[in-house]
């Protein structure tokens, strides 16, 4: 027994610590090696985030050099597969594209008017350039789904970045450096995007499936049942991490029995990416007509600056007192619901009450008259004797026998 | 005599190509992912790693797979250090049973396989979960190492031959 334990702790040493003669290091100095970079991987020091900048940098260029023959022979495989394809897409395409132009029209007035509204609610206004960037690796692994595109720190890239398929959202940057950055896709399991779902506009969260599709998540309980097959789901802007009104997808209603599962179908292929758009945001402040003039004047000027800072404080409070009217007014609404609820409830129960009243008149009656047909039924009924009586049954029998044996005439 | 240089060179990269492979495989993630196959992922480096370090392959440095492991994360998207842990873990494994094996089966070695892939993936999931708030797909884990498990006696059929070709 103790010389198989002898055994088991002389194996195990020999594993963590002799070294072969090719080896430069024991497996216990690597293990501790490994230990100690995850640790160091976990705090965010300067140090580290430029060397991780470093390291990424240089593997993600090798890596797109060690993946072009792979990447041609998968293009390849795709461009066939298109082309087989061809004709038929071109006429929808083709017809789509006919409808587009004439919605292109419409939605660039809208949007006109949107970018109006934004700078009437705030100061400042956001302009943004769309900067068109490559897709160096895209190793579509099982756990993570993320993307590497070339541009980077230098090309004033932030974390946080919005990233388009044309005016799709794709991602958003998580991780950069001098030329390169990290894209996590929508579909990754630790992305969630604050979305509005239209018509119905309902917030919702949507997150990512490790799938090639969303989950909306994290809705309003009771007003789900609003959400239809096909709803359009776009950006919120909610928390300020996405800009609003970029569309993601269209809704799928899976029904599981039990309970629905509302899937989000992006519009965009993720595995089909070659180029995206980096959307670089600048905050613009949006001086009025009075601030232009009394530009000269600091003494004015601070007043401005005051009279500003009062604005925005009265603004602050009219949207704190307007949200609580808004949850005011949810609260309200439901306690219509309930109430209209109560009164259709009680409609119901007056109406099965009359039910059993009249009911009841009507056995009344029966009994009354079956108590006088006792009584003047043969007076009533017509027989050999009396010729001036009544078919039993009939109408005049009845009136007869109620009114005890003496005729209408 | 160039002929008999360049012979040696193609001899010497012969030797090398399996840490190559291994260099190539975590730059590349070479697992077949993008044919869009439902439920199915493997883990190419865990079967070349295991294969070789329990051949005790002399050109098979631990420096090298250390540093294979260090490239992985940053490609994946993974915390530093945690590929490279895993992969270190499993030349412990495979120097532990080399240690203790007289008489060498497949088999066996397969089966010790399954359960070294298990172990290093639970640590790796719980690595990720507890200390780093990943949100991962436990299926994907499953999946990834019944694949890999399956896959190791092919991959493990065509190393004897790379094998058989280097002692030739």
């Amino acid at each position: 027994m103790a010389s198989s334990r002898d055994d088991f702790i002389i194996a195990i040493r020999s594993a963590f610590l002799k070294k072969s003669t090719q080896q430069k290091f024991s497996l216990l100095t690597l293990v501790f090696i490994s230990i100690f970079i995850i640790v160091l991987s976990s705090f965010d020091l300067k140090f580290i985030r430029y060397l991780k900048a470093g390291i990424s940098e240089a593997v993600y260029r090798s890596s797109f050099i060690v993946s072009i023959p792979e990447n041609f022979l998968k293009n390849t495989f795709f461009e066939i597969r298109e082309y087989s394809t061809f004709f038929k897409n071109y006429k929808i395409n083709k017809e789509e594209l006919n409808e587009l132009k004439s919605k292109s029209i419409s939605d660039k007035i809208t949007q006109f008017e949107n970018e109006e509204l934004k700078e009437l609610i705030n100061n400042y206004t956001l302009s943004s350039d769309k900067l068109l960037a490559k897709i160096i690796v895209d190793h579509d692994s099982p756990y993570l789904k993320s993307i590497i595109i070339n541009k980077g720190s230098k090309d004033n890239i932030k974390i946080g970045t919005n990233i388009y398929d044309r005016s799709y959202l794709v991602g958003r940057v998580v991780e950069v450096n001098y030329k390169t950055s990290r894209v996590l896709l929508l579909s990754d399991l630790n992305s969630n995007v604050p979305v509005t779902i239209a018509p119905q506009n309902i917030q919702a969260i949507i997150t990512g499936t490790g799938e090639n599709y969303g989950e909306i998540k994290y809705i309003k309980e009771g007003i789900s049942n609003l959400i239809s097959q096909d709803s359009i789901v776009y950006t919120s802007g909610t928390g300020a991490i996405f800009k609003s009104g970029i569309p993601i997808g269209r809704v799928d209603v899976a029904d599981t029995g039990s309970s629905k599962k509302f899937k989000v179908d992006f519009y965009s292929d993720f595995s089909q990416l070659k180029y995206v758009f980096a959307e670089l945001v600048t905050k613009i402040d949006v001086k009025n007509e009075d601030q232009k003039v009394d530009a000269g004047n600091s003494q004015i000027n601070n007043t401005v600056d005051t009279k500003l800072q009062i604005l925005e404080d009265e603004k602050k409070i009219i949207e704190q007192t307007n949200l609580k009217f808004k949850n005011e007014n949810e609260l309200l609404k439901i306690t219509i619901n309930n109430l209209n609820k109560q009164i259709s409830d009680f409609k119901n129960e007056v109406y099965d009450q009359k039910q059993i009243i009249a009911q009841y008149n009507i056995d009344l009656d029966e009994i009354e008259f079956l108590r006088l047909n006792l009584k003047f039924g043969h007076t009533c009924r017509k027989s050999f004797l009396n010729n001036d009586g009544f078919e039993v049954g009939t109408l005049e029998y009845k009136s007869c026998v109620m009114n005890k044996g003496q005729t209408d005439e | 005599m160039s002929n008999f240089k360049s012979r040696g060179f193609y001899i010497k990269f012969y030797s090398f190509l399996p840490i190559i492979v291994l260099f190539i495989s975590v730059l590349n993630e070479f697992d077949l992912n993008y044919l869009k196959l439902e439920y199915f992922s493997f883990n190419f480096p865990f079967i070349l790693i295991f294969f070789f370090t329990l051949k005790d392959f002399k050109n098979f440095d631990y420096l090298l797979v250390f540093l294979a492991g260090l490239v992985n994360d940053t490609v994946v998207g993974l915390p530093l250090g945690i590929s490279s842990l895993s992969y270190i873990l499993i030349c412990i494994a495979t120097s532990y049973l080399r240690n203790i094996t007289i008489r060498p089966n497949p088999i066996k070695d397969w089966f010790y396989f399954l359960f070294i892939i298990s172990l290093i993936n639970s640590i790796n999931y719980s690595i990720l979960t507890l200390f780093f708030s990943y949100d991962l797909l436990l299926l994907s884990y499953l999946v990834n190492i019944f694949f890999t498990f399956i896959l190791y006696m092919f991959f493990a059929y065509l190393f004897k031959y790379y094998l058989k070709g280097l002692n030739d």
